[in-house]
């Protein structure tokens, strides 16, 4: 791999600038075979083509200071993900899991071990190259939303397509939010907003930037079962689009969507395969 | 009591948990309360300390001062006096001789020439007597010789040491003995009833009686008597009895009876205390109102971020009262070192003030007590505050539902105030620029409080910043109206009446490095109109139709009014008289050798701009009017070109004749010096206003920090650099900034404008001032109110640089 024009993220970025030139691509939503109640399951047709990333985690550990306990959050995890996967990372509370994706995100670093991410070492990384992999290469969905109170559904949004950089960040935006079936409420701040609706604005923020990587830290823990399934249903769409989706939970229903499922205990990886009891349909969870 | 503990240490780790703001709280409260405590309280002490001061050198309830240029031998006022119907009334008088002169004290290579002052006193009087700070008294065996004592805060200003030689007018050695004061010249005025003409213009030279008289030529003679009355003498009706007895008597007198609250030193000290009690009850509420709106701000942020707790209290059933009582504690202890810290602040600036007015006033008693009452009354101010702010949080925070209050987010997701109104409005540029303006109308109140609290700031600094632009101002009308058209000019005072064509003014003229030479007449004047009151006036007699230095005329004119009087601004304001309008000047006539007192009508002819009411003109022609045709009393004179004025000076100053030499703008510097020694009293305000304006700021910028951090985390999470966060919390405080800057401006604008026109109008009501707010005053208010403001989160950029994003992403209200 080549170092690009844009520094040492050049690669990443090349692949995903590529995405960017080649503009927005149709996926038929009857191809995806899936159907969410009040969502506009077209998201991947409107969706731009990133390519998914790699990203490989080798001997990761993650140790924090407690007082004067040493407590070890990840102990050598080891992890390969694929290009346009959807990954689920199961587990209990306290196993790991949002250690495992604030490190992927880039917002923390390991105490041993090597995060790549297409290829390039983030470990090694300075703070600038950092900011820069968050702005180009990831984006995020949190649990409790983290939308700005002071911006309304579609500043929210625009919000990730101006960070990344994009063109025309506000059509985008507008876009995006009709995508996730919100386009009648783009000028309504988030507390004019549902638990579900602002979960959907925060995943069309992350889906604004045109980030190849998502990464979902408990997306539906907030929702009720309705509103978490719509959720699911978009970010599966995303791995499909050509996104690499990673989604953190403890609810092991979840987990039946993915195409592949990491579980964690105590920091370490206990299982990585398919779902165990076999891949489901959005429409089929039950939790 | 197990329970009570357990909530007083859990108030007591809120307390330390929030150390910073707390501290920051309770300095807020400090500033406010100590300053307040520390201004209001000066009034008390300096009013015991001039009383003090005035009783200890037995101060003079009336004096009989005779027409200027005018004596009468020794023994004459005395017996004047005891021929009065309140002759036993009166408890002790004496006679002086004060005779103006100039004063040479050139020292260290510095030259030193003013205007002065003979003070001629029997050595031990019994009526103002002369306190000695350093050296000694003059001995009685000295009286008729040249030794004085010199006053002490010119003495001072130059450095001058404790004894040493001076020469007056003349060129007379004087050799002082000491530095000293007596109770008219706590407060030097000049002879054209200018108050705080500064100590550097203007010496006073204490001398026996018969040293006065000796160095004047007037053996003999007197011009003045003072005396103290006994206990519950109304001193008016004996000014009376003394104005009647002068024009009564074998040979008539003429002169004024001035009572002790009318003169000009005494009367200004005292009120200057009253206008600096109102002056300073402004700044320490306006202190205290900024701290409270601070406080209030902050403290409410420190309840706000436990209602969740609360709420948790609620749904497991603790009672209201038991609820409230945790931030309540945390509102005594913040509280309790708020007003602890106060009382040092407040300490700090009574001492301070108590310093710099010790410095500024020689007075031989300062009594500066601990204000117990004013602090005691602000450490109430300082109690309640943060009670009060603690308070209404809490009733907010218990009439939640229980339900909501313990919701993530209940606090979080809130977008509500003004930002839904500006939905429609976007700043230009990227998404998240809308977040300064978004954040500043999301919370009205707390936006509100902030922007009061920097208002309140920039209101006092713009408020004593006016006060310092108005004196400029006047200063500088001053000054450009005597340079105008004649710059350098030099008046030679003689010392009395001479002919205009006598040896002392042709020697004048004639003197090396005189190009003209014009012989002036000055005397004093009541001005009075009938629908007005009345004003002393030093009424200038000089050729008003030839050429030469003329007044500049604002209004009226004098082809239209020959020969009618040209008053100040300022008088014809007091005095409600237009250009056309007549009045009654009280002013001697020569009769003879003598001097009578005498009305007569005038017509007010023109106005003239300098804001010194007492300048008044008048064609020489009509020098008949006082008996002095063909007289002066002073000589203008003109320095040819190339000459040094200094040394003109001294050419003058050393001729026969000569009782003083001034350059025409010396008063205005003397002035100017004087109010320069006052700015330090607004300095220490304007010090305690930054020092709030800034902590207020701080605290606003540190609190959006603290509130905004899950914002923050976001944005950083989504790869915005920390510069680009640290400028939208600058551009929000610069917008706070605006807003308070804005409110401040105004309000600063009205508070000077009283301060200006009523205030200094009734302390310094000699002096006519324009209500001037310099550019640099409102630079000064948007360096503070904006710039100094939107930089504070700078100091926050640590915090945000070492932000965990991670744990604060999981951050729950």
């Amino acid at each position: 791999m080549t170092s690009g024009p844009n520094g040492p993220w050049g690669a990443v970025l090349d692949g995903h600038s590529v995405g960017r030139r080649s503009g927005w691509h149709a996926t038929a939503e009857a191809e995806r075979g899936q159907e969410v109640a009040d969502v506009d399951t077209a998201v991947g047709t409107a969706g731009r083509a990133a390519t998914g990333t790699r990203i490989d985690l080798d001997g990761v550990c993650r140790r924090y200071r407690v007082g004067r306990t040493t407590v070890t959050a990840l102990d050598g995890v080891d992890l390969h993900v694929d290009e346009n996967a959807f990954v689920v990372v199961l587990g209990p509370s306290g196993s790991g899991k949002t250690t495992l994706l604030n490190l992927m995100g880039a917002l923390d670093a390991p105490s041993a071990g090597r995060i790549r991410i297409a290829g390039r070492d983030i470990t090694a990384a300075g703070p600038r190259e950092l900011q820069r992999f968050r702005r180009r290469t990831v984006s995020f969905v949190f649990q409790s939303f983290n939308l700005f109170p002071g911006l309304t559904a579609l500043e929210n949004v625009q919000f990730g397509a101006d960070v990344a950089g994009r063109e025309d960040a506000g059509g985008l935006a507008a876009d995006t939010l009709a995508q996730v079936g919100l386009g009648d409420r783009v000028r309504h701040f988030p507390h004019e907003l549902s638990g579900g609706e602002q979960q959907r604005v925060a995943i069309a923020r992350a889906l604004a930037t045109g980030n190849p990587v998502l990464l979902a830290d408990e997306p539906t823990g907030e929702l009720d079962f309705r509103t978490g399934v719509q959720i699911l249903g978009l970010l599966r769409e995303q791995a499909q689009a050509g996104k690499t989706v990673l989604v953190v939970t403890h609810n092991r229903e979840i987990s039946r969507v993915a195409d592949r499922v990491v579980e964690l205990s105590s920091g370490r990886v206990v299982a990585d395969g398919p779902p165990s009891a076999g891949r489901a349909d959005v429409s089929e969870l039950h939790w | 009591m197990t329970s009570r503990l357990m909530w007083l240490r859990w108030s007591w780790r809120d307390l330390r948990q929030r150390w910073v703001l707390v501290l920051a709280i309770a300095l807020t409260i400090a500033l406010g309360t100590g300053a307040y405590a520390g201004f209001t309280g000066t009034a008390d002490w300096r009013t015991r300390s001039y009383d003090a001061s005035y009783a200890k050198l037995r101060m003079h309830d009336l004096r009989l001062t005779l027409t200027k240029g005018t004596t009468a031998p020794a023994g004459t006022l005395r017996r004047l006096v005891a021929g009065i119907p309140s002759a036993g009334r009166v408890r002790a008088v004496s006679e002086r001789l004060v005779v103006p002169t100039q004063v040479a004290a050139s020292h260290g290579g510095r030259r030193i020439l003013v205007a002065g002052r003979l003070v001629g006193a029997a050595p031990a009087a019994a009526v103002d007597r002369v306190h000695v700070y350093a050296g000694r008294q003059v001995a009685a065996g000295e009286s008729g010789r040249a030794v004085a004592v010199l006053e002490r805060a010119f003495a001072r200003h130059y450095d001058l040491p404790s004894s040493g030689t001076v020469r007056i007018s003349g060129g007379t050695p004087v050799h002082y003995v000491g530095q000293g004061s007596a109770p008219d010249y706590f407060s030097p005025a000049s002879d054209s009833g200018i108050p705080m003409i500064g100590e550097s213009g203007f010496a006073v030279l204490f001398v026996p009686l018969a040293t006065a008289q000796r160095l004047a030529g007037a053996p003999g003679r007197v011009d003045e008597a003072v005396l103290t009355l006994a206990p519950g003498t109304d001193p008016s009706t004996v000014a009376g009895q003394l104005e009647r007895a002068l024009g009564s008597g074998p040979t008539p007198l003429s002169g004024t009876v001035t009572v002790r609250a009318d003169e000009i030193g005494y009367h200004a000290l005292y009120e200057d205390i009253n206008g600096d009690a109102r002056f300073f009850d402004i700044i320490a509420l306006l202190l205290l109102l900024g701290a409270a709106f601070g406080a209030f701000n902050l403290t409410s942020r420190v309840v706000e971020a436990q209602r969740r707790e609360i709420g948790i209290g609620m749904a497991l059933g603790v009672p209201r009262t038991r609820i409230a009582a945790r931030p309540m504690l945390l509102g005594v202890q913040i509280a309790l070192l708020g007003v602890a810290l106060g009382l040092g602040v407040g300490t700090v600036v009574s001492r301070a003030m108590a310093g710099l007015l010790t410095d500024l006033l020689p007075l031989p008693v300062w009594n500066t007590p601990f204000q117990y009452r004013t602090f005691l009354l602000a450490a109430l101010l300082g109690f309640a505050l943060p009670l009060l702010a603690v308070a209404w949080p809490v009733w907010r925070a218990v009439r939640v539902r229980p339900v909501d209050a313990i919701r993530v987010g209940h606090l979080a997701a809130r977008g509500g105030g003004l930002a839904p109104l500006l939905r429609r409005l976007r700043v230009p540029g990227r998404g998240y620029r809308q977040l300064p303006l978004r954040n500043v109308l999301r919370n009205p109140r707390r936006t509100a409080l902030t922007s009061l609290g920097i208002g309140a700031a920039v209101t006092i600094m713009i408020t004593v910043f006016g006060m310092l632009d108005s004196f400029d101002a006047m200063l500088g009308d001053s000054e450009h109206e005597a340079n105008r058209g004649g710059a350098g000019r030099i008046v030679a005072q003689l010392d009395g009446y001479h002919a205009d064509g006598s040896a002392q003014v042709r020697a004048i003229a004639a003197a090396p490095g005189v190009e003209g030479a014009t012989p002036l007449l000055t005397v004093p004047a009541t001005a009075r109109h009938a629908d007005g009151g009345s004003v002393s006036l030093i009424v200038e007699l000089r050729d008003l139709g030839a050429g030469g230095w003329r007044p500049t005329l604002t209004a009226g004119s004098l082809a239209r009014h020959p020969g009618g009087l040209v008053l100040s601004e300022k008088a014809a304001h007091d005095l409600g008289v237009r250009p056309g309008d007549s009045l009654l000047l009280r002013h001697p006539r020569r009769s003879g050798q003598a001097f009578t007192l005498t009305d007569s009508r005038v017509t007010v002819a023109a106005v003239h701009p300098n804001p010194l009411r007492t300048v008044a003109y008048l064609d020489r022609s009509r020098a008949g009017l006082f008996g002095l045709a063909a007289t002066a009393n002073a000589v203008e004179v003109l320095p040819a070109p190339g000459t040094d004025p200094a040394r003109l000076e001294q050419t003058l100053f050393a001729m026969p004749g000569v009782a003083g030499v001034q350059t025409a703008t010396e008063g205005v510097d003397a002035l100017r010096e004087g109010v320069g020694q006052l700015t330090g009293i607004l300095d220490i305000a304007a010090g305690v206003t930054l020092a709030l304006a800034v902590l207020i700021a701080f605290n606003a910028a540190s609190i959006s920090a603290d509130e905004r951090s899950r914002e923050n985390a976001t944005m950083f999470a989504f790869g915005l650099p920390v510069r680009t966060v640290l400028g939208m919390a600058v551009a929000e405080s610069a917008l706070l900034g605006t807003l308070g800057t804005a409110a401040g401006i105004v309000l600063g604008q009205g508070i000077d404008r009283w301060m200006v026109r009523v205030q200094l109008a009734r302390t310094m009501p000699e002096i006519g001032f324009d209500v001037t707010l310099a550019p640099g005053t409102y630079l000064t208010a948007l360096l503070l109110g904006i710039v100094a403001v939107a930089l504070t989160p700078l100091l926050t950029a640590r915090r945000l640089r070492r932000m965990n994003i991670p744990a604060t992403l999981r951050v729950v209200e």
